[in-house]
């Protein structure tokens, strides 16, 4: 989100997963997501902290405020809250004009991908494989739930509250998916990586027709500008012949 | 505490088949309830024609659901349970002690290391998981009994304590091979831990029957030694029951049952105490019969345990190991608290 507002030269330090873009990559890694290292945080002095998993980290954002150190958490719920989240980063860093440009073009996106199925009745029915075993996917509160109805989908584990549940295998059959998407790394996108199903899965219309598919999870999982390319994915894959 | 009965045929046999009547009315349940809702009677017409090789009368989804997802997680059920129940009542012949168990001592989490460790260095190596959990139960069987070793022999409490301390050192080891590595295979690693019935592994599974099964018929043949071996070493001796080579048959079944049965399920909880413990209670401990009973006793308890795991916050499921530990942990400070 900071280098989308071309903020590279003011990051001081990322944490270990970020790889986006190149450049984040040589800046010292000062945390992983879940565990902010924070003596090394206090020594780079930073103006502002960005935390995305902020109901995790109560703890960390408590300290840093006592340490007089601004916290910035973005919204990682939904589309939305992301766009949102990079517009109030713009006001804060004094980049509103790269943020307005870069909301505008995300947001014209957007909208392209919604009109594509804007005049289709039924949905097709998603599941989203996050691990097979034991059989994980993604509830209502869950990022990627927001994608796929934005991208036209229906999930079918959508009833479900949390985030990422374990999920009955019957309940999975029954509702018959007529896709199935997984989170995939960019770097094993051949074709070995291929998603084994649970057992009984392979009856499923998805599974019969072929219609597995897996996405980058750096696209779906972050909230970033780079979720839209993770959404006009999934909503490639669920409308093909919509192509353009 | 221990009730000295006399075995009669007639007692073994009645108990048996009691015993036999529970499983079947468990795997019942098991098979008849889930997730998602299918009329008993069509289970019971689409079985029948199953049985004479007709088509079974479901739609494809029901009939999937009912034939590749419910059957074979009872089976799996039935496996692990009867294996750590026996597993449970060997070690406990073993250590001379009525509150060992695979869990408690923390034979199951060293098989769980093993088994992560397999995972992570030998991923392509066939049955690298069962032989990896093996080793890492025998290892700690082995450690906690030399751990518990007092002046004057094994003490319940210094054997307990020792389990402790060792299952607390073998989760810590496995959490950080969990935070260093990153093998995809190692997702929802959390959940297999805490025990897990859903596993798909069929050559796993086909594995695990046959050392199961082989396991727990030598420990059932056994079974006459191991009454002596409870009366005490000596006397064992001087009945012609050569202590040392029955001892270490034990204890590499005991390893054996329980690796093979983690290496599939994750680490699954106080069957193997609370099992024995009431056959002991309300029938008899003569293991001609506590072996046998504790197989089937078990099976149910984990069709039983499993049953509810997917159904209490259905369509999401908890881990097994999460209800027999919730049931087993109370029941094993009553059962320690009698014992003192």
């Amino acid at each position: 989100m900071l280098f989308a507002l071309e903020l590279n030269d003011k990051v001081v330090g990322v944490t270990s997963y970020c790889n986006y873009p190149q450049a984040a990559t040589k800046i010292p890694k000062v945390s992983d997501t879940l565990h902010p290292n924070l003596e090394m945080i206090i020594s780079l002095k930073p103006d502002l902290v960005l935390v995305t998993t902020a109901s995790q980290l109560e703890q960390f954002t408590s300290k840093m405020s006592e340490l007089g150190i601004a916290v910035f958490v973005i919204k990682s719920d939904s589309v939305k809250g992301v766009l949102s989240s990079i517009e109030l980063l713009g006001k804060t860093t004094n980049k509103e004009q790269a943020a307005k440009s870069l909301i505008d073009s995300l947001n014209a996106r957007l909208e392209k991908v919604k009109q594509q199925h804007s005049n289709q009745t039924a949905k097709p029915k998603v599941f989203f494989i996050v691990g097979t075993e034991p059989l994980i996917t993604v509830g209502r509160k869950a990022f990627v739930t927001d994608l796929i109805n934005l991208a036209g989908g229906q999930s079918i584990s959508e009833d479900v509250e949390t985030e990422w549940p374990a999920y009955s295998i019957e309940t999975a059959i029954s509702r018959a998916p007529e896709i199935i998407l997984s989170p995939g790394s960019h770097s094993t996108e051949n074709e070995s990586s291929k998603l084994t199903l649970p057992k009984g899965l392979e009856i499923t219309p998805a599974a019969r027709a072929g219609k597995i598919y897996k996405i980058d999870g750096d696209l779906l999982l972050r909230p970033g500008p780079r979720i839209i390319d993770g959404l006009e994915q999934i909503a490639k894959l669920l409308y093909p012949e919509e192509k353009r | 505490m221990k009730k000295f009965v006399y075995l009669t045929p007639k007692l073994f046999f009645t108990t048996l088949s009691l015993l036999f009547l529970l499983l079947l009315i468990s795997f019942s349940i098991a098979v008849l309830f889930g997730s998602e809702k299918i009329p008993a009677l069509k289970i019971l017409v689409a079985s029948s024609n199953y049985l004479l090789g007709h088509p079974s009368g479901l739609s494809i989804e029901l009939e999937t659901i009912l034939f590749n997802v419910r059957l074979p997680r009872a089976i799996l059920a039935i496996i692990a349970g009867a294996a750590l129940s026996v597993a449970g009542a060997a070690l406990q012949a073993l250590l001379r002690n009525p509150l060992a168990e695979p869990y408690v001592l923390g034979v199951s989490s060293g098989a769980a290391l093993g088994a992560v460790l397999a995972i992570i260095f030998a991923e392509t190596f066939p049955l690298s998981q069962p032989l990896g959990a093996f080793l890492g139960a025998a290892i700690t069987i082995l450690v906690v009994y030399l751990l518990g070793q007092g002046k004057r022999g094994t003490s319940t409490d210094r054997l307990i304590l020792a389990g402790v301390i060792t299952t607390s050192f073998l989760w810590a080891a496995i959490i950080f091979l969990l935070t260093v590595a990153s093998s995809a295979k190692l997702r929802g690693i959390a959940f297999w831990l805490m025990g897990d019935l859903s596993s798909s592994n069929n050559t796993l599974l086909g594995i695990t029957l046959v050392i199961n099964f082989l396991g727990i018929t030598i420990i059932f043949l056994l079974s006459r030694s191991l009454n002596l071996l409870m009366v005490g070493e000596e006397s064992a001796l001087s009945l012609g029951v050569s202590v040392e080579r029955i001892k270490i048959a034990l204890y590499l079944l005991a390893s054996l049952l329980t690796g093979a049965t983690v290496a599939l399920v994750g680490s699954i909880g106080y069957i193997g105490l609370i099992v024995p413990h009431i056959i002991r209670m309300a029938v008899s401990s003569d293991h001609r019969l506590l072996i046998p009973a504790s197989a089937l006793l078990g099976a149910s308890l984990l069709l039983l345990a499993d049953t509810l795991a997917r159904i209490v916050i259905a369509p999401r499921e908890l881990p097994v190991g999460a209800i027999t530990a919730l049931i087993g942990a109370p029941l094993f400070v009553y059962l320690l608290r009698r014992s003192a």
